[in-house]
């Protein structure tokens, strides 16, 4: 028999029993569609998640330190394919103050190698990159923090978070700060001071509870600090100084692979990518659990399924018995009840999928007003939350499980159908 | 064209444990041969349906051989007697036995849909068959839209569309006025001069039986007697 006589076969079929047929697929497409929806959940959320890390961060950056009482082999790591800038701040254990005028700052200080951090992109909102030792960076709300100390006085009585002083509001470019130092246990700084010309401005931190008020200062003036601090006090203690080592990669693929190599060399890893995967892993299982609860619906959508077609073949008796008669092959009867419950199934599954996108749409757009209305706050909306994602990984697994499910469930009948003696069903009244 | 040698079937009746044996084919030996109409006659009961079905392949007996056209059916699989039958049958049957969804004109059709013939070919065969069994009038009329007589004509016009060798007619005229009778014995014969094709006819009735070359008469599940036109 022909494909297409098949199919035209199966067709007639379906269309005089019209009505239980569509009741079938309604069943098949209630089953996919909650599959599909519900798993979409757990993609949706974990997008949101993964979306708010990689918006947060530097997403190529990759931390590393080394085992305690090591150092870390910085040659070894270069040798790490895709290492690209490495760059290494190192802070000291003591207060750092600025001046400009009679405004002052305890700022971070960070003395870090210039060339490096040009490397690593290191973006600014204002200004340029120091050109020479006595050039700085620093950060965005570093200005705004300058405050005279009757502006700091005032905030400490208060202690509103409100109505903060404005702080330098003038461009802080090109102007000349000088740097103090003070032990943290000391009530007198020391007499050394240090003038610095402030060239760039960092970007404003990703996240706004960030306040970055550090200062990037070129890592050859390490020798006169520390120099300041011995001529002041008794002996460098342990630890006066703490580096972090950062690495910055091209893309997050190769954060994934540079974060293997050095885990492998036995270093402290910390990136984005460790983030990503836990999360990867978290959502793994959260996303199966989703899909095997949809997969129960579609399982209880395949005995309306089953029903159908042992119907249609116990209805179909007599015609099966000719059918065979006139010399159709067992092979091609079990063939045309199989494609009818595939149709079944297919026709479920692209209703389905279609339902899906209409809901996930719908979820995207109204949840979150619900949800913004309730908590009467307005600003949830702003927030980019994805609650329902339906990537085409999830519409093929679904449709594989339904299409999978009702023929399955459409085998039975058929082979039953197979089985039909033909003497018995000639024998039928008409 | 068809040798039958020594078939016997028993059937089993009543409930499950309490089986009684029936034995309803006894020894049956005979021949068929090409071009012949053959009736076997005998009261009902007396095995002829069971007997066709054995060489028809719907079932299989529990001893002897059936040979057809050289082939010996009985250690055929399902699906190669369904393809014999596809190939060297046809039947008609006292019921008609026609697709209630189909047409006059699809139900001609449908052997050769299931031969796999292109449908360009198909429509060709079909309207000459439809002609030569005279409905070309009603060719897109379904079933219940019928006479008795028609629908008998459909249900040859079907059986002769694949030009098998053999035709199996179980009571063909069992379920039809005496007039229409007529016409429908008339048909066969016709075709059985026309196209040379191999009768085989079960019938109650001496009548119908007259147009057959030879009879054979069964009872009990034995041929008693052959008759030579
Ligand atoms: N499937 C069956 N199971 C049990 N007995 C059967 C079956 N088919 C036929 N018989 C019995 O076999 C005998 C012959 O039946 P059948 O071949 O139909 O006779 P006929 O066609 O000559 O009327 C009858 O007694 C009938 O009851
Ligand atoms: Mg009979």
């Amino acid at each position: 028999m022909l494909f297409k006589d098949q199919v035209d076969f199966v067709r007639q079929h379906i269309k005089k029993n019209k009505l239980r047929v569509f009741m079938t697929v309604l069943a098949a497409t209630m089953g996919c569609a909650f599959l599909i929806v519900l798993a979409s959940i757990g993609f949706g959320i974990q997008d949101t998640m993964r979306e708010e890390i990689l918006q947060d961060q530097a997403i190529t950056e990759v931390e590393v330190y080394p085992n305690e009482n090591e150092e870390l082999n910085l040659e070894e790591i270069k040798t790490v394919p895709y290492v690209g800038a490495i760059v290494q701040r190192t802070s000291m254990d003591i207060m750092t103050s600025f001046h400009l005028e009679n405004r002052t700052i305890q700022g971070n200080l960070q003395l870090t190698d210039i060339k490096e951090e040009e490397q690593s992109n290191l973006k600014l909102s204002e200004g340029r990159l120091p050109q020479n030792e006595s050039e700085i960076i620093v950060g965005y709300h570093f200005a705004q923090n300058l405050w005279t100390d009757a502006e700091r006085a005032k905030v400490e009585e208060v202690g509103e978070e409100e109505d903060l002083p404005k702080g330098y509001e003038k461009s802080i470019i090109g102007k000349t700060v000088s740097l103090s130092l003070q032990p943290y246990d000391s009530e007198e700084a020391f007499p050394e001071q240090w003038d610095f010309k402030v060239v760039g401005v960092t970007d404003n931190p990703a996240k706004d509870w960030i306040v970055d008020q550090s200062i990037l200062m070129d890592k050859s003036w390490l020798p006169e600090l520390t120099g300041a601090y011995e001529a002041n006090e008794e002996g460098i203690p342990e630890d006066f100084t703490y580096t972090t080592t950062k690495i910055y990669t091209s893309s997050l693929e190769h954060v994934k692979s540079v974060t293997k190599d050095l885990k492998d060399m036995g270093y402290n890893v910390y990136s984005v990518s460790e983030q990503l995967e836990q999360i990867d892993v978290f959502f793994m299982a959260f996303k199966i659990g989703l899909i095997f609860v949809g997969t129960i619906a579609i399982l209880i959508s395949s005995i309306g399924i089953f029903n159908t077609m042992t119907m249609a073949v116990t209805e179909r008796t007599r015609e099966i018995g000719v059918m065979k008669a006139i010399g159709a092959s067992p092979k091609l009867i079990q063939r045309l009840f199989l494609m009818e419950s595939a149709w079944i199934g297919i026709i479920g599954t692209v209703l389905a999928v279609v339902i899906s996108y209409v809901v996930s749409y719908l979820a995207n757009w109204l949840l979150p007003m619900v949800v913004g209305a309730a908590l009467g706050e307005d600003g949830l909306e702003d927030l980019s939350i994805t609650f329902s994602l339906i990537p085409w990984q999830l519409v093929v697994l679904a449709s594989a499980i339904s299409i999978g499910v009702a023929m399955i469930s459409g085998w039975r009948p058929a082979r039953k159908a197979t089985k039909i003696d033909v003497i018995q069903a000639l024998r039928q009244e008409l | 064209m068809i040798q039958v040698k020594q078939v016997n079937h028993t059937f089993l009746i009543g409930k499950k444990g309490k089986e009684k044996k029936v034995p309803v084919l006894k020894g049956l030996s005979f021949d068929v041969k090409q071009g012949e109409i053959v009736a076997i006659v005998g009261k009902s009961g007396s095995g002829k349906s069971t007997l066709l079905h054995t060489i028809a392949g719907f079932m299989s007996p529990e001893q002897g051989s059936i040979t057809v056209n050289g082939q010996e059916t009985a250690n055929l699989n399902e699906t190669e007697r369904a393809a014999f039958r596809l190939n060297n049958f046809g039947f008609i049957f006292q019921n008609f036995q026609l697709m209630p969804g189909l047409t006059a004109f699809e139900n001609v059709e449908l052997p050769l849909k299931l031969k796999g013939i292109s449908p360009k070919k198909r429509k060709a065969s079909v309207g000459q068959m439809m002609d030569k069994v005279g409905l070309t009038e009603v060719g897109d009329h379904y079933p219940n839209e019928l006479s008795g007589g028609q629908q008998q004509r459909v249900s040859i016009a079907r059986a002769l569309i694949t030009n098998p060798p053999i035709l199996f007619a179980d009571e063909p005229t069992g379920s039809l006025d005496s007039e229409t009778e007529q016409d429908i014995l008339l048909l066969i014969q016709n075709l059985n001069k026309t196209l040379g094709v191999t009768f085989v006819m079960i019938t109650h009735d001496e009548e119908v039986a007259s147009i057959a070359h030879r009879t054979f008469k069964m009872r009990d599940g034995e041929l008693v007697k052959e008759d030579v036109l």
